[in-house]
């Protein structure tokens, strides 16, 4: 049985709430992508960690202040990132992006066995203040209550996107950014500072590492692993976008998140019977199933191109 | 080379950062398990074995455990528990001054790694018997292997095999997700449910879980739909919003997850405002913690029916009270809740069968101490546990229902028999009726 619209309604709520923040891994994802050549699958690993210091000081030191432990987060993704790019970057800056990519996984792995060594897997929960009953709010239309976080999530995601897309349009690092993004050796004998432009997109990346980290620590659960490995739905959006325009990832990732949602009431379609076999169960597979058709559908049109010029 | 005095700077930073984070309790060190349960055992207290607050330094008698850790499920409070206990035992006295010797093994749910942590416990290691098991297959995978070579184990199940099903060799000390999921389901149809939609983890045995709720469900004529959902959960809101429409206005939830992936959905229900657009909402027994309590705060008070195997983390008998001291000195995942308290039961148990033996400590001596456990009590049973040559083996079958208060569970219903709709129930309950020294007559002896 298909459920009625009155069915999906609420789901449009909570995927586009997760899509935003999709989105606003996927727009961090590409802007690094673009500058750097660098794919980095540690996205999300960064993000948990950063999360994760973030509950360790507003559990154990309740002196500190809860506005700073979030920032701290954030700072941390920044941090991190910056480090990795400024450490690991130019060695790897003349490798195949393949190479530059499982650098990141590397890091993933550091990260991931840092988090089982220093947060043991005991059940931890994140609420934001913006979660709190007091921020929530009642959809009419789609019957159900809405938090602050999840309208920050969607809110943030777009206005990242936005905000990028201008900086890289309208100020001389976006410039060189873009620069580089086409040909770092050209943009390199033009006496563009290469390595300075590459360390501010690194950290630029790290710093929405760790403010996605946070958001989907309260929206999906503060768990390491799972946070990890959430990079995969904001790599099916960035491959959507082709790697390249972060409105494109925007979109993207909103369709990801609506997509995945807006399959979970489907129970009992195509088999009635046992829910095993119903669309609502394959739900998780729709980031990859998504990314699939849209780049055959792009293939067909012979316009998919994922790959950069390096020096 | 001005950058990279930076980049050093930022990581001296984050070097210390997370030094401040390893010094602050975010970690977990060793369990230190300091010398307790020492003295006379009563009536009002309960000891650690002997009870003689002297260290053991005999021979060792040694014991294993397999129990499922992966992301979404991590079962390792239970033999981490048990361990506790024996750490306990062994600071008393031992098993008449023989200490015991515990090796815990952990998979994720890959039946080539659950034999082969079997046979390393069992052939390497030299384990006697095994105590504390809590996997979703090991059961299933190594029930023969046990059979062929005579070990007996006390375990905390979750596979039918862990009840006697195609098995002797196994008895738990729970009701497991299937029979705990039935109580469950009870307490949502008392409720005055008109429909349940149930909802579990998408791992190995879903379909033989889900048979039970489905049994109790239909003998009471109410509609039940069945799900599963992948763990760790990544879409809690959604889950949340696929269960309350299935149920219905007049419907009720019923949960069978581990504790921290019952409370994503439940906390997703919270934020949305679905506590109330359904009419009763339960969990199976892993719920029962106060981690999940405390972390639901009080919006959920007196909403929430949770099946409880075992009694209240704070409940007031002796075994209760040497159970949070145990458990108090150890890092629970969960903290005090059903998980724990079974690796202690378990334990406990295991030691009572060690100390009502006598040597040589054999393979197939102590799996005939394991297997000769009848009418134990304890208070953190509703009724008398027992091992015994049975072809069904779920002594534990009467349970209560508790419910979130104030950040503590609270019983919210008394003592009552799992329903018999259940066709292994009603086998266990046979099984009972015929063999009445299993759970009557004169306790078993712990010393």
């Amino acid at each position: 049985m298909w459920p009625s619209l009155v069915d999906f309604k609420p789901y449009i709520v909570t995927g586009l709430a997760l899509g935003g923040v999709y989105a606003l891994s996927g727009v961090g994802i590409v802007v690094l992508y673009r500058a750097t050549g660098v794919l980095n699958l540690a996205f999300g690993a960064i993000g948990a960690m950063g999360a994760l210091i973030s509950w360790t000081l507003i559990n154990h030191h309740p002196a500190f202040p809860e506005w700073a432990s979030y920032l701290v987060c954030i700072l941390f993704g920044g941090a991190v990132t910056f480090v990795y790019g400024l450490v690991f970057g130019p060695p790897l800056a003349g490798r195949d992006p393949l190479v530059k990519a499982v650098g990141t996984l590397g890091l993933t792995l550091i990260l991931l066995g840092l988090m089982s060594y220093l947060w043991p897997p005991i059940g931890r929960t994140m609420t934001l203040p913006t979660s709190k009953p007091d921020f929530s709010y009642h959809l009419g239309f789609a019957d159900v209550d809405i938090t602050m976080t999840e309208i920050i999530g969607l809110a943030f995601g777009v206005v990242v996107t936005f905000g990028i897309a201008a900086f890289l349009r309208l100020t001389k690092l976006g410039t060189a950014m873009r620069a580089l993004a086409d040909d770092r050796e050209i943009t390199a004998t033009l006496g563009v500072p290469v390595r300075r432009v590459e360390a501010a997109a690194w950290l630029g990346s790290g710093l929405l590492a760790g403010a996605a980290g946070l958001l989907l620590s309260d929206l999906v659960g503060l768990d390491p692993v799972n946070l990890t490995f959430l990079v995969i739905s904001s790599l099916a959006a960035a491959l959507i976008a082709r790697l390249r325009s972060l409105v494109a990832t925007l979109f993207a990732g909103l369709a990801v998140g609506l997509c995945t949602a807006l399959l979970t009431p489907i129970t009992a379609w195509p088999s009635e019977a046992n829910y095993q076999f119903s669309l609502s169960s394959y739900r998780g597979g729709a980031p990859f199933v998504i990314a699939i058709v849209t780049l055959l559908f792009l293939a067909r049109r012979r316009v998919v191109s994922v790959s950069r010029t390096d020096a | 080379m001005k950058l990279r005095r930076i980049a050093v700077a930022v990581m001296l930073a984050v070097a210390a950062a997370l030094i401040v984070a390893l010094t602050t309790g975010a970690t977990t060190g060793p369990a230190h398990v300091h010398v307790l349960g020492s003295g006379t055992a009563s009536a009002a207290k309960s000891v650690c074995g002997l009870g003689t607050g002297k260290k053991a330094t005999g021979s060792p008698i040694k014991l294993g455990a397999i129990a499922t850790k992966q992301p979404g499920t991590d079962f390792t409070d239970i033999p981490n528990t048990a361990a506790a206990y024996f750490n306990c035992v062994n600071a008393n006295g031992g098993i008449n001054g023989h200490r015991i010797q515990y090796f815990i093994q952990t998979e994720q749910t890959d039946p080539a790694q659950d034999a082969a942590a079997a046979k390393k416990l069992i052939q390497t290691d030299r384990v006697v018997g095994m105590v504390g098991s809590t996997s979703i297959i090991e059961c299933s995978i190594n029930h023969k292997y046990y059979e062929q070579l005579h070990v007996y184990e006390i375990a905390a199940g979750i596979a039918p095999e862990c009840y006697g099903k195609g098995d002797t060799n196994i008895a738990s000390v729970n009701m497991g997700p299937r029979y705990s999921s039935d109580g469950a389901t009870q307490y949502v149809i008392r409720q005055g449910v008109d429909k349940i939609a149930f909802d579990q983890s998408n791992v190995p045995g879903t379909g033989y879980i889900s048979a039970g709720p489905n049994a109790v469900a239909k003998a009471a004529k109410i509609p039940i739909q069945d799900f599963t959902d992948t763990v760790p959960l990544q879409d809690a809101n959604s889950v949340a919003l696929k269960l309350v429409q299935a149920a219905g206005q007049n419907g009720g939830v019923v949960l069978n997850f581990t504790p921290d992936q019952a409370l994503l959905i439940l906390q997703a229900a919270q934020k949305q405002g679905l506590v109330d657009r359904v009419k009763a909402w339960a969990c199976s027994t892993p719920c029962n913690s106060d981690f999940v309590a405390s972390a639901l705060g009080s919006a959920w008070d007196g909403k929430l029916g949770v099946n409880a195997e075992l009694n209240l983390p704070s409940a007031a008998g002796p075994d209760s009270t040497l159970y949070r001291q145990i458990a108090s000195k150890i890092k629970l995942a969960f903290g005090l809740g059903s998980f724990s308290q079974m690796g202690f039961v378990q334990a406990r148990i295991a030691t009572a069968a060690l100390l009502n033996m006598k040597p040589p400590y054999t393979l197939a001596r102590v799996g005939q101490a394991f297997a000769g456990v009848r009418n134990f009590h304890t208070d953190i049973l509703c009724s008398p546990w027992y091992f015994g040559k049975v072809n069904v083996h779920i002594p534990n079958n009467t349970d209560r229902t508790v419910t979130p208060s104030n950040g503590k569970m609270a019983v919210k219903e008394g003592c009552f028999k799992v329903s018999a709709a259940d066709p292994d129930i009603a086998a266990a309950r046979a099984v009972e009726k015929k063999n009445p020294q299993l759970n009557t007559g004169k306790p078993y002896p712990v010393k």
